[in-house]
């Protein structure tokens, strides 16, 4: 009981901090959230349809091509390669994340394992075992996933009526939070070597508009770091 | 039929962020894999916001007028002087906000 009064505050206050943490990236996303529900109304799907897209599937990019493979009226085999190539960088995030949160009790897994976006292993995949706190990613990952679907479901209801935010440049918060992330890890010349390959395979990949830009390059990148830190051992 | 597509679709999404989660998965990963992971935070990061800085309107865009460059390059010395997170992208996003918006 008396432990119990003790550790409440520091599990509010964990999930406050991870709550802010999240800010930046929860702002960025506003104007995809509500893309995401006016394109699936668009699409002809339904209210709840479209709700439920962010509401469940809870992926922006492979829930837009979703968006657009129902439009399209393609096969669900067709619907789940599509998906299977897109969420193939969470395989990447569950590997990396299984020492922290692999060993939490199954109720954990299964909340961070659902909440694991892009944006939350930002914010955690480079934190070390000691340093990770279960309430802090819950608050990171449950308050993300909140401000997704509430902009989803501004989008579903007033849809057509929305200015067009992603002219803004809203998606440079996601850039200025990654580099306040990278920057700083950047501690040794394997780990500049993996950051710079990685942006080098990227930038071009995208230009070339090759599909699975991301996972290359991050793959390349991870490679070229790997590499680097062999040679400088043996040096 | 829309509905159980969307259901299947995110059981595929839940399956590949939780597999690798699960302990009961027999998993030992190699000495070398796991330092290749020691990389995945940086490596992706890197690999989700250079487009964004280096090609904000899908071509090569590295000029003086390019404000997310600008930001970019302002957001990465802010943060090594000053190594906070918060401050970093708070600053870079106003200055980037009245750069992007009223100035070019």
């Amino acid at each position: 009981m008396n432990t119990e009064v003790q550790i409440m505050p520091n599990r509010h206050s964990l999930f406050m901090q991870g709550t802010i943490a999240m800010i930046p990236l929860s702002v960025a996303v506003i104007p995809w959230g509500l893309l995401a529900g006016s394109y699936a109304i668009e699409s002809g799907l339904s209210p709840l349809e479209s709700q439920a897209l962010s509401a469940i599937l809870f992926a922006g990019s492979a829930q837009l091509v979703a968006t657009g493979m129902i439009k399209a009226g393609v096969g669900l085999t067709t619907m789940l390669l599509t998906t299977l190539f897109i969420t193939s960088r969470h395989f990447l995030y569950s590997v990396s994340m299984r020492d922290k949160i692999g060993k939490l009790p199954l109720r954990w897994r299964l909340a961070l394992g659902y909440l694991l976006t892009d944006e939350l292993f930002a914010i955690c995949g480079n934190q070390s075992e000691q340093r990770f706190e279960p309430w802090y990613a819950l608050g990171a990952g449950l308050s993300f996933y909140l401000c997704w679907n509430l902009a989803t479901l501004i989008g579903i209801v007033a849809g057509s009526y929305i200015p067009a935010l992603n002219e803004l440049g809203l998606e440079f918060a996601v850039a200025a939070t990654f580099i306040a992330l990278v920057i700083p890890n950047i501690k040794n010349s394997p780990t500049l070597v993996a950051v710079l390959v990685a942006l080098v395979l990227s930038v071009s990949l995208n230009l070339i508009q090759f599909e699975g830009a991301l996972m290359i390059a991050s793959i390349g990148g991870m490679l070229a770091g790997y590499l680097a830190e062999t040679i400088t051992r043996r040096a | 039929m829309t509905l159980l597509a969307i259901l299947a679709m995110a059981a595929l999404v839940f399956f590949s962020r939780y597999v690798f989660l699960e302990p009961k998965l027999p998993l030992r990963l190699a000495p070398q894999l796991q330092s290749m992971l020691g990389y995945s935070g940086p490596a992706v990061l890197t690999a989700i916001l250079a487009p964004i800085v280096f090609a904000p309107e899908d071509e090569l865009w590295v000029a003086a007028d390019n404000p997310y460059l600008l930001c970019a390059i302002l957001a990465s010395v802010i943060i090594y002087k000053t190594g906070n997170v918060l401050l970093t992208t708070v600053l870079s996003m106003v200055i980037f906000l009245i750069l992007n918006n009223l100035v070019f």
